[in-house]
């Protein structure tokens, strides 16, 4: 894959979140290209949704530094939601809006934030489903459509904003099998377009074919990271190894 | 006469009035404000409470306030010079209200006894009432005390009847059963389950005069005489005024007139069909609805607003907006919708002086109360909704106004629909609690009704259908509306 610009698009650093006493992220430490396209592995509860949460804030910080596409998130004078238009973020549950149909979901946000006219919304929506593969759904509701088709849409609502950098929280963990692989094709062409993208995923080849970099997470810190190849072929540590084995 | 007649003697005043009087004490005020005294009535309005059915004294005929005491105190008005705005509250709503000056004087078949004598001023007695008995029409067997031995008779609870039965029973052998208003008592006579009642007399000529079915059988007791009051110090020229009047009325015949008029002229010969019943009580039924719908109305738009207001305060970050929202629930969730009536219409005058009238206290209770009930379905509705949402909405960068407005709201208000059709339907339910402060809806037209008629069970079958018909119709509506609207 190759990188036109080597700017850095987020920086992470001592990141800390507690939930009451319990310490989920324990200062971590991450920096993140423009158009590099990071997967984030590890068992369950290592905090890899804390993490990515945290990138938009959907989580408050309780300590550390984070730093996206310019804005220092810690500082109270940033406007989040103006932040946020920078990232997009992907869902396990889709999380698609049901009382609106797939068109209107995808609108709704141009429109809201006065990003575009309502034509304008239509026009990029319309492109934005051909694009992942649904031009025909557009009338459609949430309720009728399959599982992958739900988080294309969703997939299509958080480009509507036109971010720099798209999260997905395991985007594929709850569609039936047949399904992933088209999720996976809208991602994939994501990242051959360029996208800055954090992908935390439970499909390790996937992790293996389109990302930059690994980063395999394992109670609360980042235990090893590395390139594909170093990552799954040449393991570092003992968790890393562990964890491997029973995955793949 | 009805329940309310058990109120007139019974422990509720009691209770209420203890209740106010804490209420008032609490706060450390007690008095209200204070009318000026007039040198003279003439020209003069006056407003005087009245109880809402004590039939022949006060009840309605036709919707029009008619009885004994209102024919005398209207008497005695135009003839002293002065005007008066009757107020049918009911006994004791009519009592307080005169200690709170929300009223200048009561007529309502009051006796006259020295607890109310320390805080009314009384006039002189305009009627000696006393017990009488009264057995079933067919009745021969039973012509004098001396025939009761071994039977039971009934008399009202807490009454001068009930008192003089008792006092007598030893003497003559007999049982006292008590029951809690005339209708039940007469129906219990006809229906052989005691012989004889004992009621007040004015009560019971009256209702012989309406072919109750029963008749008297002993010349009455002696017993108390009613009175006139004002608040004890107040409008002292209102009083002199009716005492002159009175007196002026017995001198040239008025007076007797007036009470051969209710307790011995024949009955009007009245349709007694059900279907004359219906004919007869539908105009004052449909007004009693009428204002039954608005106070519901008015009471749910308002809880509306309160609702979504403190539901919304439910479910903020702010820990004192969830304190207040929470407080305003558990007070008006946690105390009778009667108690706040009471409260509103009656308390809350003696606290600030200031008089409120009966249906701004009653819709400020229902809506106060419903309001409470609505925080809860709106809160409910709101976290109902998926939190990831949320989530999503903020993640898409719209702010929280937003992403409320746009996609909680719209699932949660399909979530809530149906607990808000429930609440509509209690809150029109609860309007006829507001009989009980003199709000003339629905239920209050029934009460002046069968007080009059006799006829309970027939009238509270049609008050009861014209609940059902509205109520279902509103629900199959709102249900329409709700399948409409929320696919
Ligand atoms: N809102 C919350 N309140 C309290 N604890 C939380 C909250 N969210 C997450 N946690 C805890 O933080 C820890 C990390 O959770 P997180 O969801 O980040 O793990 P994860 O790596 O994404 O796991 P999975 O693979 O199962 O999704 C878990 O122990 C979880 O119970
Ligand atoms: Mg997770």
């Amino acid at each position: 894959m190759s990188k036109t610009s080597v700017d850095s698009k987020v920086s992470v650093k001592g990141l800390r979140k507690s939930f009451g006493s319990n310490e989920v992220l324990k200062g971590l430490n991450v920096e993140i290209m423009e158009g590099e396209v990071v997967c984030v592995i590890g068992p369950s509860g290592s905090g890899k949704s804390t993490f990515l949460r945290c990138l938009n804030k959907l989580d408050e910080l309780s300590a550390g530094t984070v730093i996206v596409d310019g804005f220092n998130l810690g500082d109270k004078t940033v406007d989040l939601n103006e932040v946020r238009q920078h990232i997009g973020m992907v869902f396990q549950h889709f999380n698609l809006f049901p009382h609106m149909t797939v068109l209107q979901n995808i609108m709704l946000a141009p429109v809201e934030l006065k990003k575009e006219s309502k034509a304008d919304a239509r026009a990029t929506a319309v492109k934005l489903l051909d694009r992942v593969g649904l031009a025909d759904k557009a009338d459609a509701r949430p309720a009728q459509l399959s599982g992958g088709q739900k988080q294309r849409v969703a997939i299509a609502r958080s480009l509507a904003v036109n971010p720099d950098i798209m999260l997905f929280d395991e985007a594929t963990s709850a569609l039936d099998p047949e399904m992933v692989g088209e999720v996976l094709q809208v991602i994939r062409d994501l990242a051959a377009d360029g996208m800055t993208m954090v992908v935390v995923t439970h499909e390790m080849g996937f992790a293996r074919e389109v990302a930059d970099r690994v980063i395999f997470m394992a109670d609360g810190l980042i235990v090893e990271e590395g390139t594909p190849a170093e990552l799954f072929g040449n393991p570092q540590q003992e968790r890393t190894q562990d964890f491997l084995s029973k995955v793949l | 006469m009805r329940n309310i007649v058990t109120f007139r003697a019974g422990k509720f005043t009691v209770a209420v009035t203890a209740l106010l009087a804490l209420a008032g004490g609490f706060v450390g005020v007690n008095a209200a404000a204070a009318r000026q005294p007039s040198a003279a009535v003439t020209g003069e309005t006056y407003v005087i409470g009245t109880d809402t059915t004590f039939a022949p004294f006060e009840y309605r005929e036709d919707g029009e306030l008619t009885g004994i005491d209102m024919d005398l105190i209207r008497d005695i008005a135009e003839n002293q010079g002065f005007s008066v705005e009757i107020k049918s509250l009911g006994f004791d709503a009519a009592l307080q209200a005169l200690q709170s000056n929300q009223v200048d004087g009561v007529i309502a078949g009051m006796s006259i006894t020295d607890e109310r004598e320390l805080i009314f001023d009384f006039s002189d007695p305009y009627f000696d009432s006393g017990v009488q008995m009264a057995v079933a029409e067919d009745n021969t067997e039973i012509t004098g005390y001396s025939d009761l031995d071994g039977e039971t008779v009934v008399a009202k609870r807490g009454s001068e009847g009930e008192t003089f039965a008792n006092s007598i029973k030893d003497e003559y052998h007999f049982t006292v059963k008590a029951l809690a208003d005339s209708a039940t008592m007469y129906d219990d006579v006809k229906a052989g389950n005691s012989v004889a009642v004992f009621d007040d007399y004015p009560v019971l000529a009256y209702g012989i005069n309406q072919n109750n079915g029963l008749k008297s059988v002993t010349e009455k007791e002696q017993g108390s005489s009613y009175g006139f009051a004002v608040n004890k110090g107040q409008n002292p020229e209102l009083l002199a005024a009716f005492n002159t009047g009175l007196a002026e009325l017995k001198s040239g015949g008025e007076y007797q007139d007036i009470l051969d008029k209710y307790l011995d002229a024949p009955a009007t010969s009245n349709d007694t069909s059900f279907f004359g019943l219906l004919s007869d009580s539908l105009p004052a039924l449909m007004k009693g609805l009428g204002l039954t719908l608005l106070a519901t109305g008015l009471s749910i738009l308002i809880a509306l607003v309160l609702g979504v207001m403190f539901g919304f305060f439910k479910v903020s970050e702010s820990r004192v907006l969830r304190g207040i929202a929470s407080a305003y629930v558990s007070i008006f969730r946690g105390t009778p919708l009667l108690v706040q009536a009471f409260f509103f219409y009656f308390g809350l005058p003696q606290l600030t002086g200031q008089s409120i009238d009966v249906l701004t206290a009653g819709v400020l209770t229902l809506s106060l109360n419903a309001g409470a009930y609505m925080t809860e379905i709106v809160r409910g509705g709101i976290q109902s909704v998926d939190p990831g949402q949320t989530e999503a909405g903020r993640s898409l960068g719209l702010g929280y106004a937003t992403t409320m407005r746009r996609v909680v709201l719209p699932q949660a208000v399909k979530i809530m629909t149906p607990s808000f059709i429930n609440q509509f339907v209690m809150t029109l339910k609860d309007t006829s609690l507001l009989a009980v402060i003199g709000f003339a809806e629905l239920t209050y037209q029934g009460q002046q009704i069968y007080a009059s008629n006799f006829r309970t069970g027939e009238t509270l079958l049609i008050v009861a259908a014209l609940y059902f018909i509205v109520i279902n119709l509103l629900t199959m509506l709102s249900n329409k509306l709700d399948k409409r609207f929320n696919k």
